[in-house]
């Protein structure tokens, strides 16, 4: 409605230049405080900011996109059909997809599905392009390897039950009507 | 640069068949012939002019009380590489003439070139907008391919400096009177322009030996 | 050479100074050239600064950009209009939001899409979270450089604070990739004003001690006040834009001059400088900050019901729902994910304010799926040419603040 043009005011005449002592009072203090809230923090057992990593975990909001795995169905399969459209949507081209095609109920399958995570960014459009919930940004987000080859994921390394995803999987579910 | 230009403008009135922004009138009265082209498309007004007479109207633009066009927003250059004028046509001559490209995305990045037309291959765009008056306008020129030059701005807005440099750097378009036309981004040893068309995204450079102080005698293979 | 660069030229060596230090004739001195960075402590960034030095009066300085170009813009010809999206995070890593709110206003202003009131207001909630984050580091990260160092971990205790809320709203806190073409990636959470609104105060106090630690500050004061100055037709003759641009009293904002998303409905204060030196950049920053959490409190208020996203087929990939269970969806979903969605042939640009300056992006389609081409008008870029402008005259001393206060970021100015 109102966008008003505002003069920022410097301070003409600090009290700082007149007495330079008053600084350091006001920065005693202000720091005073602040030690004396994070040691009640401290005591109280709050985990604000520090979190001790490997033995305390951080905890992610719902919407949190970790690292893209393949949704392992009850039966051991995969969900996947090799459609493809997830190749198609990567920005960075990080995942290959050679499909093949067998006798059971559902005939397409990937005989190869490899993400190479050293280039993936996380964007979160092959979950968003996939027509089977297949793929989905898991919870995963520690994801380091000591060799380059060891950040090629293949097939085996990507397939989670769909147990272990349902965190997602029913944040997905929430906005299936958008 | 042999269009004439009475005709392309008023060509260009009846296509766009919207009256003109006070901005426009005010900018056709003070250029006059100078404009070849106006051009409206999203509400972005945009006027093409001969390249040899850029610094005459960037010039006219900024002085003029009314415009006041004092902020030079951007300098940047396209690369039509054989292809017509400004894509602005009819979708279906445009489909037959260039099928979409359908590549697997593994594929996707390869070049593949139009061949070479008979229109200037580049144009250099430039935005302004006024502090005061906040109108905006971009300035268009066509710069054939076998003399990629124009007369540079930093007399009008200093700060054209940089910006020119980043368009001779990425498309090799040099600035005539630019104080230091150096590249900017790339290194001096630096082969092609990588913005242009025919510059593939994956095209490697020779690998140049290290000069400067603390170079070492090369490594003899064993 | 400018009056301002001759004013900044006085020697303070008079002849009552060399009696002084001993000598009456000519001392013989030659300038020294130094190398400040590519990899300073300092230029938190990429940058290289090469200062010619008359004892500690810098006579000239070469700024030398381009250590972070990774080819944005070669890269979005080659990419779908919506595959681009994750790139322009890239751009401003501290303020990602705001680039993701640039492009797609891009995009939608070349397809003519008009999105749903509630994802306006949500992309302003989103960007001017990212304003924050970014002035809170730019003040932080260039107190702690003049060696004050408690309020740079009160401004990142802040960032933390405010980067949960980008968590909350799209699953990551640097890496958004917020915004959809015609939408966003996901509504705004179940109870986000409750979870937003404590956090938004919290940082907000520890912008105010971070303020009371430094605005008085006789150091800071020093190092701040009259450093890396440039009168504003300079300023404007050189296409700098944003807080810096402000501090010099001009009050070109374009959240001001040509309000785009729902700007024209909200109340603000656009904060000017009149002393056009670091000190003021500073206070402009500090003031807008302020204004970015009112802007949020009034959009959280005022947040309307409805879809987040604009139902234009050309470019809204269909509900999921429908896409499992329907034909014509899939198909629609396959076609729109391969080939993206065909913008009309034309040319458009379409700025937003940034937190450095005006962020502008220029995209010349020719009626295919990808860009032609996308020129991203980068604030950083502009802002910082003009600094050698700003440093001559100066003392070295003054290269950190002005550095500091430019505030350039390597992924925007080097793209």
């Amino acid at each position: 409605m109102a966008v008003r043009i505002v003069k920022v005011k410097r301070p003409t005449q600090p009290w700082s230049s007149m007495r330079p002592w008053w600084a350091v009072v006001v920065g005693l203090w202000v720091s005073t405080r602040h030690f004396f809230v994070n040691l009640g923090r401290f005591l109280r057992g709050s985990q604000d900011f520090t979190v001790h990593f490997p033995e305390q975990r951080f905890v992610h909001p719902p919407a949190l996109r970790g690292m893209p795995v393949l949704v392992q169905m009850e039966n051991g399969k995969e969900r996947c059909v090799a459609c493809g459209l997830c190749e198609w949507a990567c920005p960075t081209t990080c995942i290959t997809i050679f499909p093949a095609e067998t006798n059971n109920e559902v005939e397409r399958y990937p005989e190869v599905f490899d993400i190479d995570m050293s280039r993936c960014m996380f964007c979160g459009y092959c979950e968003e392009a996939c027509p089977e919930e297949a793929i989905v940004m898991s919870r995963q987000v520690e994801i380091s390897s000591y060799s380059r080859q060891g950040s090629l994921w293949h097939k085996e390394d990507l397939l989670v039950p769909i147990s272990q995803l349902k965190t997602r999987i029913d944040y997905l579910r929430s906005h299936y009507e958008r | 640069m042999s269009v004439d230009k009475s005709q392309a403008s008023s060509e260009a009135d009846r296509s766009s068949g919207q009256p003109l922004s006070p901005m426009m009138v005010r900018v056709r009265q003070v250029l006059g012939e100078l404009i070849l082209e106006h051009r409206c498309f999203r509400g972005d007004d945009r006027i093409h002019v001969a390249r040899e007479r850029i610094l005459e109207v960037c010039q006219k633009l900024r002085d003029d009380v009314e415009l006041a066009f004092d902020l030079l927003l951007d300098v940047t250059a396209i690369d039509y590489l054989g292809q017509p004028d400004d894509f602005e046509r009819p979708r279906e001559i445009w489909d037959q003439e260039r099928p979409v490209l359908r590549r697997h995305p593994a594929r996707r990045h390869e070049l593949v070139l139009p061949p070479r037309g008979p229109h200037p291959r580049f144009a250099i765009v430039y935005h302004l907008t006024s502090t005061t008056r906040f109108h905006r306008l971009r300035i268009k020129c066509r710069v054939p391919e076998d003399d990629p030059t124009i007369a540079s701005l930093t007399p009008v807005w200093p700060g054209a400096n940089w910006l020119e440099r980043e368009t001779y750097d990425l498309y090799g378009i040099r600035f005539i009177g630019h104080p230091d036309l150096r590249r900017i981004y790339l290194n001096e040893e630096f082969v092609g322009h990588p913005l242009r068309k025919d510059y593939g995204k994956f095209d490697e450079q020779p690998i140049q030996p290290y000069v400067g102080p603390g170079a070492k005698e090369p490594r003899r293979p064993h | 050479m400018s009056d301002q660069e001759l004013k900044n030229l006085v020697a303070p060596i008079d002849g009552a100074n060399r009696r002084l230090h001993g000598f009456e004739g000519d001392l013989h001195t030659e300038p020294m050239r130094i190398q400040f960075g590519p990899s300073h402590p300092a230029t938190h960034g990429t940058v290289r600064i090469v200062l010619d030095l008359d004892g500690e009066r810098i006579v000239d300085a070469d700024v030398q950009v381009g250590y972070l170009h990774r080819g944005f813009e070669k890269e979005c010809e080659t990419g779908l209009y919506y595959q681009n999206i994750p790139y322009t995070d890239r751009l401003n890593y501290s303020s990602p939001m705001l680039n993701n709110v640039g492009y797609c206003l891009a995009v939608e202003k070349l397809f003519d899409i008009q999105t749903p009131p509630r994802c306006q207001f949500l992309r302003v909630v989103g960007g001017e979270i990212s304003r924050m984050v970014d002035h809170m580091l730019a003040i932080g990260s260039s107190a702690m450089e003049l060696a004050a160092f408690t309020p740079m971990l009160y401004l990142l205790e802040g960032r933390e604070l405010l980067l949960d809320l980008t968590d909350a709203l799209c699953g990551a806190r640097v890496t958004t990739n917020f915004t959809r073409i015609g939408g966003l990636c996901a509504d705004m959470p179940e109870g986000f004003k409750e979870f937003a609104i404590p956090r938004l105060d919290r940082a907000l106090k520890l912008v105010e001690d971070a303020d009371k630690l430094l605005t008085e500050n006789p150091i800071f004061r020093e190092r701040m006040e009259g450093t890396g100055r440039l009168p504003a037709q300079d300023l404007i003759a050189w296409g700098v834009t944003g807080p810096i641009l402000r501090a010099g009293g001009i009050p070109y904002d374009v959240r001001r001059v040509q309000p785009y998303l729902v700007y024209g409905d909200l109340d603000f204060d656009v904060p000017v400088g009149e002393h056009s030196d670091n000190f003021d950049r500073y206070l402009v920053r500090l003031e807008e900050i302020r204004q970015s959490r009112r802007l949020i409190l009034q959009c959280l208020e005022r947040m309307p019901d409805g879809p987040v996203d604009s139902d234009d087929p050309r470019v809204r990939w269909p509900a999921k729902r429908r896409v499992y269970t329907q034909m014509e969806e899939l198909i629609d979903q396959f076609k729109l994910v391969t080939e993206g969605g065909y913008p009309p042939p034309g040319e458009i640009y379409q700025a937003v304010e940034a937190a450095n300056g005006e962020l502008g992006f220029y995209l010349v389609s020719d009626g295919s799926g990808r860009p032609w081409k996308c020129r991203c008008r980068s604030p950083s870029f502009s802002n910082i040419s003009p600094m050698n402008l700003m440093l001559k005259g100066g003392q070295l001393a003054d290269v950190v603040p002005t550095f500091g206060m430019i505030n350039m970021i390597g992924g925007e100015t080097d793209r």
